[in-house]
């Protein structure tokens, strides 16, 4: 499974990193950065509760 | 000296069926109401149409329109451009012209003001201020108890609690906490003329505290922003002003009303409260739920452009409003939303809203919040309304809830 961060979406609203903070990675403002997560292998369940916790919708779950 | 005189008459533009008999103001639950539910109230709108036009719906009695559901909230909330927040309302309050920084700035400009603030109240910024929040908590807590077994639960906790964090991340201490306290009621609380003197003492006192900080700086906020670079200058004392009016104002009531409507639901749900202090991890989800159920806000927009939003034509320089709590009870994106599931998961509530105004001191709410109930929940046992009182619930500009007097045995 991979997670697709859209960048320009994402505020800062931090409810993946909550969830998952050692998948999210924040940058010094709190925010994500564009890009695409490997998500390792068992942790899937968890990955996609992080992406759906996106109120902004910045986090998009791909081959899942 | 608002009156229905002064209303103004519905636009030509607007359409007769659009026109809604409900607003945030004078509504029914909307106004102060004993032991009312006024979220809840708001619930109902999810009938109607999903964008509608309500008259004298801002506290100068303006009309706006109401945009009901959390998709098309987010559309409204996420695109700055269409929907400008340059509404300049504690200022026009005033009979000045400005606009608080970041809030009343619309992108693009507003990111170079919001990048140098996201830093000091980033999630891993909030880490480091808790033991100062939960020493506040237990402070204010072991004084209630030590003056009996009830208390008044806004005045003596929500609102103290909130206005102390504030100081403390202003670099200001405790001194002067009573007059402060009194300030911020009269500011949020007040009568208009109150209002008026109160925002003008608070900027008295931030000019003061800036001039100090500009010839003496120390490490708290505002030494900061007093040293801080924008576009490669240092920033003006009328932005400094802005930009700490703004995190008064969004700091000490919001987070007050939010913990005082948890309050109100746990004095009214023993079986609920007592689970949360057997099991206080239990909180942090709980808390999600509470700010779900109970949000306070709602952001209002100005449109830039004529523009139709789910059927409904709105035309520049319309007011547009975004209420949390229609969005937070939308049926299409929550299960049975009208319950309160403390553990309720996948719960992207918008208590906080949408967009690049997303609220910049959400992180330290939350932690604000759940340290607080901890604490009290720790300290103090099973607590309920006191019998012969009723508290007082209203809705408007920010939902809130007084005249909470918890007992316990």
């Amino acid at each position: 499974m991979r997670i697709k961060i859209d960048g320009a979406k994402c505020q800062g609203n931090a409810r993946c990193w909550a969830l998952a903070p050692d998948m999210f990675e924040l940058n010094d403002e709190g925010y994500m950065e564009e890009g695409v997560i490997d998500v390792p292998e068992g942790e899937e369940k968890r990955a996609s509760r992080a992406a759906r916790a996106c109120p902004e919708r910045a986090l998009t779950i791909i081959d899942e | 000296m608002t009156t229905q005189a002064t209303l103004e008459a519905i636009p030509a533009h607007v359409p007769p069926e659009l026109v809604g008999s409900f607003n945030f103001y004078t509504s029914e639950q909307m106004v102060p109401t004993p032991l009312g539910d006024p979220q809840a109230a708001t619930s109902t709108l999810h009938s109607g149409p999903p964008v509608f036009y309500a008259p004298n719906n801002t506290r100068n009695g303006e009309g706006t329109w109401v945009v009901v559901r959390a998709e098309d909230q987010r559309k409204v909330l996420q695109d700055g451009i269409t929907f400008s927040s340059n509404r300049r309302l504690f200022a026009s309050a005033l009979g000045e012209d400005w606009p608080l920084i970041p809030l009343e700035i619309d992108p693009p400009d507003h990111a170079k003001w919001r990048s140098l603030l996201n830093p000091l109240l980033s999630p891993k910024r909030v880490v480091a201020l808790e033991p100062a929040v939960r020493e506040r908590a237990e402070f204010l807590i072991e004084g209630i108890k030590s003056r009996g077994n009830e208390c008044e639960i806004m005045n003596e906790f929500c609102f103290p609690f909130a206005v102390s964090i504030f100081l403390q991340f202003l670099g200001i201490g405790n001194e002067n906490l009573a007059m402060f306290v009194d300030w911020a009621m009269d500011l949020l609380h007040g009568a208009p003329d109150k209002r008026t003197a109160a925002a003008r003492r608070f900027i008295a006192y931030l000019d003061d505290l800036q001039a100090e900080r500009r010839k003496k700086p120390t490490d708290d906020f505002m030494s900061f922003v007093t040293q801080a670079q924008v576009d490669g200058r240092g920033m003006t004392e009328q932005e400094v002003r802005a930009m700490s009016v703004l995190l008064l104002i969004g700091g000490l009531d919001t987070v007050a009303a939010a913990l005082g409507f948890d309050f109100y639901y746990l004095a009214q749900n023993p079986d609920q409260q007592a689970l949360l202090r057997a099991e206080p991890a239990r909180l942090v989800l709980a808390a999600e739920e509470l700010l779900r159920a109970y949000p306070t806000v709602t952001p209002t927009r100005k449109a830039t452009v004529d523009v139709v939003l789910n059927g409904a034509p709105i035309k520049a320089g319309d007011l547009v409003a975004c209420p949390s709590m229609t969005a937070n009870r939308d049926p299409a994106e929550f299960n049975d939303p009208d319950s309160i599931i403390l553990d309720r998961e996948d719960n992207r509530h918008v208590a906080f809203a949408y967009g690049v105004h997303r609220c910049l001191g959400s992180h330290l709410a939350r932690r604000e919040i759940v340290i607080g109930l901890e604490e009290w929940l720790a300290r103090i046992g099973p607590f309920r309304i006191k019998e012969g009182t009723t508290p007082i619930t209203h809705g408007g500009f920010v939902f809130g809830v007084h005249d909470l007097v918890l007992t316990w045995d």
